[in-house]
């Protein structure tokens, strides 16, 4: 079998070098979503710096409006920090169920076009438009058709970004923020990806860019300079998709289907824990939780991690996977307590917790026993 | 991290009488043979995680005193303590690591005599032997935790063949399973039966369940029911293999303390509710199948080198004094091997997991065992037919 070719084996450089495949790939991006959807549904927040999140000491801004956006406001920044920057900033409580359905009402017009749909999330999705439903030639002719039709239904910003894969649809996307689009074309990927930082290619996280950094690789040009062998000598297995990626090449395919790799649920406290009691019991709440939402998925998972970041914001997770999957929502609690126990007395107080559900057994990927063990209990 | 200071911070609060006005007590001066220290080291040693977080569960504690070298390890849940003679320059204790002072006199001659003896400040001890010199860091004894506080409700002396039995039977059942952590360990009680009291051990993961008991020693009437944690039943069966000799068993509500001559062990207890284990001993099996065990094992131990992680059943077909057995792994093949057993009943096929009957059959005393069997979805029992009124349950395969 080794010595065969296969379909499967890794391509050669001959393939690397094909850097089109012939894809239209449209990535669609809802501008300031969550922010976007409360303006829209309260006129008096029109014009205004909106954060959709807590207010409170430690929440946290899930979205900002492009008027708070002015003011330096971004997400996923402490609420404290956003007032700073902008005395003025109006928070608003989060709507999830409001985005979720307006989210629905997106993904309905998508299928309008392709059924190959890849959400990344409520407010962002991949398009394969190759061989779209209505049979428009342009791919960019596709994105403003459906920009048009979310704003025609939702009343909503989107922004759009084309290319020939997923990667550079996704950074033309940003290109012409907000309410435009952009296109990055099989012959200008290889230069607009040259003169992007490392730490903005797909894969690339802040340990990496690091470690390319200390190599001197600051640019995809950088990247790009470097053969494959030292690619792949220096990262490993990625080092090909460096490879890649630097001469502006991605054949990820849309997945239509991605599997989900996790269920998890996590609460950062109003005051920081000390002790295993109440711990344990904020515990077994976060364990109800995230076994309601596997069950609603029909998901049953073997592995259990706790995450436990304390009140110096480092972060720690203990993890431990169970011979079969997990029964009930007091066995997921008893694996979860099992795990946060030694780690008492804490290091230090206990900010936040979380606990994940993982490793989902699948009909496909089980292994399945042939026989089953019967049981005394 | 917080849990190294919070050690020290009780220190610093006992320290001062300890070490300040008695400074000359600290100095400890030993010497002893070798051959005495790596035994007792080799029984305390082990109890010493190998990473801890804590630095002085790190150490073994040494005091010297009385024309003996006492030792002492722990983990918080097992403590050990074992003396062995030794002639005492300066009596006096410290605290160096357990780990690192095993591999070293391990690695001293055979005969050799060795002299331990700290440093006026008790921050260091040194290891003499011949012309090998060792200098460890200590930390101060008054920092090694304590487990043997508190009193004991019961107490009875169990030969330590009896002790070994009761594990032996059953220590192979005892479930790993985290989540179900009462089953981490062996359940030990007393229960009368039929007008005389037992000492009774169990252990059980669920699928299969092990018990063994003895005549109930004077003095265990009226114990508290106990879960002994597996760690502590792995240490204690490695010393009861003296048939002569006796250990004191001292139970509490949360310990159990065994004194084995030189050596005392105390545990904190499974702090949990076994549960009702007699729920699932089957009293209404009416197929009786009587084996040779020694054959038995075999055959199953042949058959089985077919299974594999993905099939580890073997089917069980008795039919007229005949026992066929059978393992299929669409894997890699099948396997076939029949013998004679003394069955009578009606024909049965049944299906267990080879390794879950291998570990009987290595715990059958007798050459002779008894499967009490009712259909394939329900518990089969197997029983010893040497005397020594050990039983077990096992939980079919569905194949």
């Amino acid at each position: 079998m080794k010595d065969a070719p296969s379909a499967t084996a890794e391509p050669d450089d001959d393939d690397v070098e094909r850097r089109d495949d012939g894809r239209k790939i449209v990535h669609v991006d809802m501008d300031a979503f969550f922010a976007s959807v409360e303006q829209r549904d309260d006129p008096a927040l029109r014009g205004l710096p909106v954060a959709v999140g807590g207010s409170a000491a430690r929440g946290v801004v899930a979205a900002a409006s492009y008027e708070a956006r002015v003011f330096g406001v971004r997400s996923a920044m402490p609420s404290v920090t956003a007032r700073r920057r902008c005395p003025d900033l109006i928070f608003v409580k989060s709507r999830f169920d409001v985005y979720r359905s307006v989210s629905n009402q997106i993904r309905e017009i998508f299928a309008e076009f392709t059924d190959l749909i890849e959400p990344l999330s409520l407010d962002e999705a991949y398009l394969d438009v190759t061989e779209n439903k209505q049979g428009i030639p342009h791919a960019s002719a596709v994105a403003l058709e459906v920009r048009k039709r979310i704003k025609e239904v939702t009343g909503l910003n989107a922004s759009a970004g084309i290319s020939y894969n997923k990667f550079l649809a996704k950074m033309a996307s940003d290109l012409n923020k907000p309410n435009g689009q952009a296109v990055i074309t099989p012959a200008m990927g290889p230069a607009f990806v040259a003169d992007l930082p490392v730490k903005k290619f797909h894969g690339v996280g802040p340990a990496t860019a690091r470690r390319m950094e200390a190599h001197g690789l600051l640019t995809g040009r950088d990247l790009r300079d470097k053969p494959l062998g030292w690619l792949r000598e220096h990262f490993g297995k990625s080092g090909q998709w460096y490879y890649r990626i630097s001469r502006g090449i991605d054949h990820r395919p849309v997945q239509s289907h991605r599997e989900r790799k996790s269920v998890g649920s996590e609460d950062t406290f109003s005051q920081d824990i000390a002790d295993l009691a109440p711990a344990c019991a904020e515990l077994g709440k976060l364990a109800a939780k995230v076994w309601e939402s596997c069950e609603a998925k029909g998901l049953s998972g073997r592995t259990v991690t706790v995450k436990v970041k304390y009140n110096d914001f480092r972060q720690i997770t203990r993890r431990s996977t169970q011979p079969g999957p997990l029964r009930s929502a007091s066995e997921l609690e008893d694996a979860a307590v099992a795990l946060l126990a030694p780690l008492y007395p804490f290091e230090r107080s206990v900010r936040l917790l979380g606990v994940t559900v993982s490793t989902f057994d699948r009909p496909d990927t089980a292994v399945p026993e042939l026989h089953e063990q019967l049981s005394l209990w | 991290m917080t849990a190294v200071p919070e050690v020290q911070k009780t220190s610093i609060a006992t320290l001062p009488p300890a070490r300040g006005p008695k400074r000359f007590e600290t100095i400890m001066r030993v010497t002893l043979e070798r051959s005495n220290l790596l035994k007792s080291l080799n029984h305390v040693h082990r109890v010493v995680e190998r990473r801890n977080t804590i630095p002085i569960l790190s150490n073994v504690l040494l005091r010297a005193g009385d024309g003996r070298l006492q030792l002492k390890a722990t983990d918080l849940d097992l403590e050990i303590t074992e003396a062995t003679p030794a002639e005492i320059g300066q009596a006096g204790a410290t605290t160096v690591p357990a780990h690192l002072l095993y591999d070293i006199v391990r690695k001293l001659p055979d005969g050799s005599e060795v002299e331990l003896s700290t440093n006026g400040e008790n921050t260091a001890m040194s290891v003499s032997s011949g012309r090998s010199k060792f200098s460890l860091q200590c930390l101060p004894e008054t920092d090694f935790p304590d487990l043997t506080a508190g009193t004991f409700s019961h107490g009875f002396d169990l030969p330590a063949p009896q002790l070994k039995m009761l594990i032996d039977r059953t220590q192979f059942a005892i479930s790993t399973e985290e989540t179900r952590y009462y089953l981490n360990g062996i359940y030990l009680h007393t229960i009368e039966g039929e007008g005389t009291l037992s000492l009774r051990a169990v252990a059980t993961d669920g699928h299969r369940l092990a018990r063994a008991e003895v005549e109930a020693p004077m003095g265990s009437e009226g114990m508290p029911g106990i879960i002994i944690p597996r760690k502590t039943v792995g240490e204690v069966q490695k010393l009861v293999d003296n048939p002569e000799l006796t250990v004191r068993v001292e139970i509490s509500d949360a310990k159990i303390r065994l004194s084995l001559g030189d050596i005392v062990m105390t545990s904190k207890l499974i702090d949990g509710t076994f549960p009702d284990y007699q729920r699932v001993i089957p009293a209404g099996n009416d197929k009786q199948m009587t084996i040779d065990c020694a054959e038995f094992a075999r055959a199953v131990d042949r058959v089985s080198t077919i299974s594999s992680e993905r099939g580890r059943a073997v089917k069980l077909s008795i039919a007229d004094g005949q026992l066929t057995l059978t393992v299929h792994n669409p894997d890699s093949g099948s396997a076939v091997e029949e013998l004679h057993v003394g069955y009578e009943a009606d024909p049965l096929d049944i299906g267990f997991n080879a390794r879950y009957l291998l570990d009987i059959t290595n715990q059958l005393a007798g050459s002779q065992a008894v499967f009490m069997l009712a259909d394939p979805g329900s518990p089969t029992l197997i029983h010893d037919m040497a005397g020594d009124a050990a039983l077990y349950v096992l939980m079919p395969m569905r194949v």
